[in-house]
């Protein structure tokens, strides 16, 4: 399905980088590597010149930590975004957000996209999403509260729940005006779940691709990969991008990443292998 | 009569086209001379050879009743170190006179071959051997393309008899 993100449409067999670019002083990755807003600019050149299609823009980090108000998540993502597009006309903004308020702001800035990472948490962001013409990420959370660390959380089947509540979620927000070919749907690995809920979902990823709506997967250096190899924050990378390469073995269609070239190169090298790519130049064995 | 020599390379093929194309240059030259060609197009090359011609002649709109023949071969494989048959010293100095041969429409030369040389060096002549008795001799070529890119020596080229 085509698929429609703001001011830009892509066609069924692309894929997408969507960067994450951190207007936080405490996200687990970088550290508030970007608090500073000429730091989170100079992060969104360098992602765009490494191809991104996407900047995904956060205010407030996922985990639990200091209370971050309506007042102060605007203040740190709405000039931000508006500073972006006014220098991208062309890029795909992104705003990881729950609030409706939030959204309405950054959308009047030129927001593309709503990443609400917290699965509905607030009912009106499809309405926003729907009166402003953006697309919206549907995650799947499993219920928890926003910003909270999964506790002693069990399912039937992490699967059927993941599809279950994302298509909901999504149709819902189909009701309420936004086009179909404006919605994905992400499972949030690590959102609602243990380390084993995050690898089950990895494994049959292809059962959420099968629903027809398009799957946004973000794996970035996640602690389901620290704890399947042992591996601290900053040492993730290589498994990520294993799981990365089994979930575009899937048909995953969106990578929310913090290491684009290196995740492009293993989406690209999985498409070619399953016959969706073209080498990029082929002259071996050919002359 | 009008003739047209291509070489066989798989990379025309569009089962093995990349996002960039390796071989532009050598396609544009061979859709040109291949268009020259009329209706009537007898194919003389190897299997290969005849894939790709296939896929020139579907690629080009031709008119007129000459009869036209369309001829798949090239020169050595074993140009240079990183060639596909690796550095065969004989390489350069058979391309070379087979060369002049195909300029000069040197059909004597064209016809006496060393096709046993031409083995080692894997050079596709036996299709270009067959102009020895196509071309009226003396008549000269038109030269669209000549190079080696890959160690293997192309050459496309026409001939209006």
């Amino acid at each position: 399905m085509t698929l429609r993100l703001g001011r830009q449409t892509f066609p069924d067999d692309a894929t997408l980088m969507m960067a994450i670019v951190n207007r936080t002083p405490d996200s687990f990755y970088d550290k508030g590597a970007t608090w500073a807003e000429d730091s989170a600019f100079d992060r969104v050149a360098q992602v765009v010149d490494q191809g991104a299609e996407i900047v995904d823009i956060g205010g407030i980090k996922a985990a639990p930590g200091a209370e971050i108000d309506v007042d102060e998540e605007i203040r740190r993502v709405r000039s931000f975004v508006g500073r972006v597009r006014a220098a991208y006309p062309d890029l795909v903004i992104s705003v990881d957000t729950w609030r409706a308020e939030v959204a309405r702001a950054v959308c009047l800035e030129g927001a593309d996209v709503l990443n609400d990472a917290w699965g509905g948490t607030d009912p009106t962001l499809v309405d926003v999403a729907a009166e402003h013409g953006a697309a919206l990420i549907c995650t799947h959370t499993g219920g928890v509260q926003v910003r909270t660390r999964p506790h002693r959380i069990e399912y039937d089947d992490v699967v059927t729940s993941a599809i279950t509540d994302t298509v909901a979620y999504a149709e819902r927000a189909m009701a309420a005006g936004v086009p179909q070919e404006s919605l994905v749907i992400d499972p949030a690995h690590d959102f609602g779940k243990n380390t084993f809920h995050s690898l089950e979902i990895t494994r049959r990823l292809g059962e959420m691709v099968d629903t027809g709506w398009p799957v946004l997967v973000s794996l970035s250096n996640k602690d389901f990969v620290g704890e399947s190899l042992d591996l601290p924050v900053g040492e993730r990378l290589i498994g990520t991008l294993a799981a990365t390469a089994v979930c575009a073995l899937a048909g995953a269609r969106i990578y929310r990443v913090h290491e684009v070239v290196e995740t492009r190169q293993v989406v690209d090298m999985v498409a070619t292998i399953v016959g969706t790519r073209p080498p990029a130049r082929a002259i071996r064995g050919l002359a | 009569m009008r003739v047209v020599l291509v070489p066989g390379v798989l990379a025309l093929l569009p089962e093995y086209a990349g996002v960039t194309d390796p071989v532009a240059d050598l396609r544009a030259a061979c859709l040109e001379a291949v268009s020259s060609l009329g209706t009537d197009v007898t194919v003389v090359g190897d299997p290969q050879g005849e894939r790709v011609a296939a896929y020139l002649l579907a690629g080009t709109d031709r008119a007129g009743a000459e009869p036209s023949f369309l001829v798949v071969g090239n020169g050595s494989a074993r140009r240079t170190e990183k060639a596909p048959g690796h550095l065969d010293d004989r390489a350069a100095a058979f391309d070379a006179d087979l060369g002049r041969a195909l300029r000069e429409g040197d059909t004597d030369t064209l016809g006496a071959l060393d096709r046993d040389l031409a083995a080692d060096l894997l050079a596709v002549v036996d299709p270009i051997a067959a102009l020895a008795d196509l071309l009226p001799a003396g008549v000269a070529g038109e030269v669209l393309y000549e190079d080696d890119p890959f160690g293997v020596r192309y050459w496309v080229m026409r001939w209006r008899g």
